[in-house]
């Protein structure tokens, strides 16, 4: 799922801790926005905005945080307004409510077990790409 | 580009949409007895009720009269798939123009209604209506935005019980679901009647009827708790006026009018 390669640079301290830093915000803000997933997406739109003009080590690991809970922020819009309908209109709860909440779930739990990876070893100052967005943030993040 | 990005989206779709379509194989509602605790506190609602208006009011079990108002609901429910033994119908004497739905498939009506329906596709319709209701599971929306789910649930398990189902009763009987709720009963109905070539004309005339002379009488309950009737009949009547159908009685027009006369005497003793 994720594929440790070497940058174009080292990177000094202060880069992996604010490139760590932006995958711990995502990490934080998924406990204010189980309720709201969008707020989710903001905080790290909001750091990704705050550190645009850092470093590229940064930069490209506030992209790679930043698309990766973009993704999700769809799939995780979709379940709270099923549920939301369920509770206050007509619709009834079905199999396929049940099959489209655990397929979230499962996941949400991937991109939080690949964000708290992705913390530790850009930490270290390693350079970790996640699969399949690590290769869309090469795409449009650019030295 | 393709083999970068393209490649793993897809399979990033095919892993999110394969795990979905695997999942959703699983009956998680009988898992999780979705239904099994929604259905039961239904039917004991339901049973209470008519309990309650069994003890209070008088049941009619003559089988010329529970017959013949069978036959006239049999042609609705067989050209619908709505099964008939499903429907717990009850006639009852009383002399308000009413008709209403009860949790658990239960059907009340009253002879009243019977015997103010000038002809047999009037009634058909009225009932049609309220089995409507019961087919779209408006009974139980309705209890639940009104009373609240939590006090249905707790009159099946005693305490207040009584005086829950007394309020129940009250609210299905006397007071209207919500415009929408009445709109899609009425034009179910209509497709019902439609479907079983019975005329749907008389329904809204009956409507039209009823609300020109809701100031005469305190018991014209079914008109008074369906308010707009006169909107409901126009918006009926528009809904036919391109529809071609065919109008076969269910029972000739001498055995209906035996009826209204038997239901009638009946009324009387």
């Amino acid at each position: 799922m994720t594929q440790e390669t070497t940058f174009a640079y080292q990177p000094s301290e202060h880069e992996n801790e604010k490139a760590s830093n932006s995958y711990l915000m995502s990490l934080v803000a998924v406990i204010a926005g189980l309720p709201l997933p969008i707020i989710n997406l903001l905080a790290t739109f909001f750091f990704y905005l705050a550190n645009r003009k850092s470093t590229f080590f940064v930069r490209w690991h506030c992209t790679q945080a930043l698309l990766s809970q973009a993704i999700l922020l769809f799939a995780n819009s979709y379940s709270f307004w099923w549920t939301v309908s369920i509770i206050f209109t007509d619709e009834k709860v079905s199999n396929y409510y049940f099959a489209y909440l655990f397929t979230v779930i499962v996941f949400n739990i991937l991109e939080i077990i690949s964000t708290i990876y992705c913390a530790i070893q850009t930490r270290k100052g390693k350079h970790v790409k996640v699969f399949f967005f690590g290769n869309v943030t090469n795409l449009i993040c650019k030295s | 580009m393709v083999k970068k990005i393209v490649l793993p989206g897809f399979i990033i779709l095919i892993g999110f949409f394969g795990l979905f379509l695997a999942l959703s194989q699983v009956d998680f509602v009988s898992l999780f007895h979705v239904k099994e605790i929604r259905s039961s506190s239904e039917n004991k609602i339901g049973d209470l009720i008519w309990d309650e208006i069994s003890s209070t009011g008088d049941v009619i079990s003559n089988d010329s009269i529970t017959g013949t108002l069978d036959k006239l609901i049999a042609p609705i429910c067989d050209r619908n798939n709505i099964k008939k033994d499903s429907l717990k119908i009850h006639i009852v004497v009383n002399d308000d123009i009413n008709a209403f739905a009860l949790p658990d498939n239960h059907l009340v009506v009253f002879t009243g209604l019977i015997k103010e329906c000038k002809n047999q596709e009037a009634l058909q319709g009225v009932l049609g209506h309220e089995i409507a209701h019961i087919a779209n599971n408006h009974v139980m929306k309705k209890l639940s935005k009104e009373i609240g789910l939590s006090v249905l649930l707790s009159a099946t398990t005693g305490g207040k019980g009584s005086a829950i189902v007394k309020e129940i009763l009250k609210s299905l009987s006397s007071s209207a679901y919500d415009r929408t709720l009445e709109k899609e009963a009425d034009m179910a109905s209509v497709d019902y009647l439609l479907k079983a070539d019975i005329n749907p004309e008389p329904f809204a005339d009956f409507m039209f009827e009823l609300a020109q002379q809701k100031n005469l009488s305190d018991n014209l309950y079914w008109i008074s708790s369906h308010p707009e009737s006169e909107e409901r009949a126009k918006y009926i009547l528009v809904y036919l006026k391109d529809k071609k159908y065919k109008k076969i009685p269910t029972i000739s027009i001498e055995k209906w009018e035996n009826y209204k006369k038997l239901v009638a005497e009946k009324t009387k003793q």
